[in-house]
């Protein structure tokens, strides 16, 4: 069992080491030197507070669209939407946080955190509620979604939000008192996201909801049967999500950005979906798997700059790495099907194409 | 064996899944192969000239360029391409070197900005209007090094940082007072970038003037990508499927303006036989071949020569803080230049002279 255990972890970090070998062969490909580019990776992301500063930074919010995915998984829902619900709580914190202006630190921080958390949930609240007790498909819904709230956030931005003299569509900048502040270079956020990290790794797998939501995603029928309320745990499932998402859009305007900006958050609901794979569905997996991200993502200025390889790498690299942590999954889920006919084996797969 | 398949097919989806959410989630699709093309152009330019600070910029004699760009590429065919040849000339005529940093992530204009002021570049040029305050910050507390911003209007003037700026509406005027003489429709479409961005609504109101001014009847049809900057001029997709509604609606003459999204229009209108297109920012005969059958022109922002004149300037001490205006005009016409009417060419002749030198205003402020 324990040996199991091990391999089980293992695979994600053989699938990392293969993908950085390709990486390298890539790099070689294209003229450019990959010790170069390691070198830069290193300098990029690690080598002093600032680069650690930056690897933490950007890994923060994918940490919790990660764990927003991973909810939805365990509950057999594939969130693809974490990116709008991520956007629509970014905008909303930093409404908050520049529009009142007579809070001391204590309240509006938390305040626009919240607001951030509770605009994250109402979008996929609403399709929850569609999956539920209309039988509107999640991932369909999601994608939706997305599309809705990008305009939105992108109109409140360039309308009625957007700061006024000047020609950029953004919001004004918070007030300092919503500001999440840095500690020696080092994001606070970044703590935060680990301690949610835990808080949903507990939830999950230490209480009865979370043992509800793993049997709603393994089986349904199973725990229809058992007397648990699948469409009350499936909208509560998918709110949970939207939160996780919605708290990293927060975080990202209250400590990175320092305000609504269209374009600013772009892509970090989806990398959550890589990070929820490469993690196997693990919540705690996912702050190494975002350090990983984050860490790439963040030397892509010194990879230009002291390897002149295009930044585009970090990308072929993710996906080398994600596409051999599910391809396993895959395969085990077709030769599942051939034993099951039909039956949804593998929760991560119940979301997908049914 | 039909599970196998299965399986694969799963295989493939997930992966242009993961693709397709990496990154440039908008440049997908016709893109591609431009990029490929693109690829092979920038390395014959980059020939002849070595990208890179291959000295040390510390000294004063090495000159240093150093070039970051807005999230866009530098083989994007207009707008940044332009601004990145125009940086290899100069340092190639400065004796110096140049190298660039393509923005990923648009939260870290700073970072990319200060990794080349670390590296002690001469010149920092940052290109495209969404970079402009991370530019003014920098400027500010760096007075050593100087700062040139393409298409960053300076409103207050600091001393280190000129702002590389075009009349645009001139340029559109022009376009658009040649494709006011070509239509025969009475119908001419632009798809166009944001409408954020200043400058390219002074190309697309400049490009409607110049029609209505040789044209009275006619009609323009203006589309504004309706994104976030972030995409507007990434999605060729869009200005493909934009350029072909216009043409559906009659339009025959189509201004293509917008980074690739323009491009994607230019390419649409060129599959349609008698249509005309025109290009953006740099002659883009040159830089989209697919666009041949249709590109009559292009309106262009002399961003290159802006550059290289800036650098100079630089380098031998004579900047100044502000603005500072760069030439615009009309692209050859190339294969249509013997299929224009006479009495056309020199029509636009007199409008291009007149649009210059200020006589003829655009109607755009």
């Amino acid at each position: 069992m324990n040996r199991q255990r091990v391999q089980s972890a293992l695979l994600p970090v053989v699938a990392v080491l293969v993908a950085f070998l390709i990486g390298a062969i890539v790099v070689l490909a294209d003229g450019k030197s990959p010790v170069r580019a390691a070198e830069a990776v290193i300098k990029g992301s690690m080598a002093n507070r600032a680069a650690i500063g930056a690897t933490l930074e950007k890994a923060t919010p994918l940490i919790l669209t990660g764990l927003a995915v991973i909810v939805g998984m365990k509950a057999g829902l594939f969130n693809i939407g974490a990116q709008g619900q991520l956007l629509l709580g970014s905008i909303m914190s930093a409404y908050v946080g520049y529009r009142l202006t007579v809070l001391p630190t204590v309240v509006h921080l938390p305040l626009a955190l919240l607001a951030g958390v509770a605009f994250g949930a109402v979008p996929a609240f609403v399709v929850g509620v569609l999956k539920a007790y209309r039988g509107v498909h999640e991932v369909i819904a999601t994608i939706m979604m997305n599309t809705i709230l990008v305009n939105l956030t992108d109109w409140l931005a360039g309308g009625p939000w957007m700061q006024p003299d000047q020609a950029i569509s953004k919001t004004p900048p918070i007030q300092a008192s919503a500001e999440i502040p840095k500690v020696a270079d080092l994001p606070v956020g970044f703590f935060l996201a680990v301690v949610m990290a835990f808080v949903v790794w507990f939830l999950l797998s230490r209480t009865t909801l979370g043992f509800e939501l793993g049997t709603v995603g393994a089986n349904r029928d199973a725990a229809h049967y058992a007397g648990m309320s699948v469409k009350g745990i499936t909208v509560l499932a998918m709110t949970l999500s939207g939160a996780l998402a919605g708290l990293g859009g927060a975080i990202e305007t209250q400590g990175v950005v320092g305000r609504f900006e269209p374009g600013f958050n772009r892509g970090l609901g989806f990398d959550g979906i890589t990070i929820a794979l490469l993690a196997k569905v693990s919540p705690r997996a996912a702050i190494p798997a975002a350090l990983l991200i984050g860490a790439l993502r963040a030397s892509s200025t010194q990879l230009q700059s002291i390897a002149q390889v295009a930044p585009e790498i970090v990308d072929v690299i993710l996906a080398v790495a994600l596409l051999l942590v599910a391809a396993p999954m895959i395969i085990r889920w077709a030769l599942r099907l051939r034993n099951a006919s039909g039956v949804e084996g593998v929760n991560l797969n119940t979301g997908w194409g049914s | 064996m039909r599970k196998t398949t299965g399986a694969l097919a799963g295989l493939l989806a997930l992966s242009m899944f993961a693709a397709a959410c990496g990154g440039d989630d908008a440049d997908t699709g016709s893109g591609s192969a431009e990029t490929t093309a693109a690829g092979g152009a920038t390395e014959t330019t980059a020939a002849a000239m070595e990208r890179g600070f291959q000295g040390d910029c510390a000294s004063e004699e090495v000159f240093c360029i150093g070039l970051v760009t807005d999230v866009g590429k530098v083989d994007d065919k207009s707008f940044n391409q332009s601004a990145w040849e125009g940086a290899m000339q100069a340092a190639q005529e400065l004796d110096g070197f140049a190298d660039y940093i393509e923005t990923v992530d648009s939260k870290d204009y700073e970072t990319n900005i200060q990794s080349f002021i670390d590296k002690k570049a001469d010149v920092v040029l940052t290109v495209g209007f969404a970079l402009g305050e991370a530019t003014t910050a920098a400027a500010k507390a760096n007075p050593d090094t100087h700062f040139i911003g393409v298409d960053a209007f300076q409103g207050e003037v600091v001393p280190n940082l000129t702002g590389l700026v075009f009349n645009e509406d001139k340029a559109g005027f022009m376009a658009g007072a040649l494709a006011g003489l070509l239509t025969e429709t009475n119908v001419v479409g632009a798809v166009l970038g944001t409408d954020k961005v200043p400058p390219v609504v002074a190309f697309g109101k400049g490009w409607e003037n110049g029609a209505k001014h040789t044209n009275p009847e006619v009609k323009a049809i203006t589309t504004y990508h309706p994104g976030g900057l972030d995409v507007a001029f990434l999605d060729p997709t869009w200005g493909g499927q934009t350029a072909k509604q216009a043409l559906d609606n009659n339009a025959d003459v189509i201004f293509g303006a917008g980074g690739k999204t323009g491009n994607g229009a230019l390419i649409e209108v060129a599959k349609k036989d008698g249509a005309y297109c025109v290009g953006v920012d740099t002659d883009q005969w040159e830089t989209v071949p697919e666009a041949h059958p249709c590109l009559v022109t292009s309106a262009m922002k002399l961003i290159d020569d802006g550059v290289v004149e800036l650098a100079a300037q630089v380098k031998d001490g004579s900047i100044e803080g502000g603005n500072y205006f760069g030439k615009v005009g009309l692209a050859p016409f190339h294969d249509f230049d013997s299929k224009l009417p006479a009495d056309v060419k020199t029509e636009i002749e007199q409008i291009i002279a007149d649009v210059d030198s200020g006589k003829l205003p655009t109607g755009v402020n």
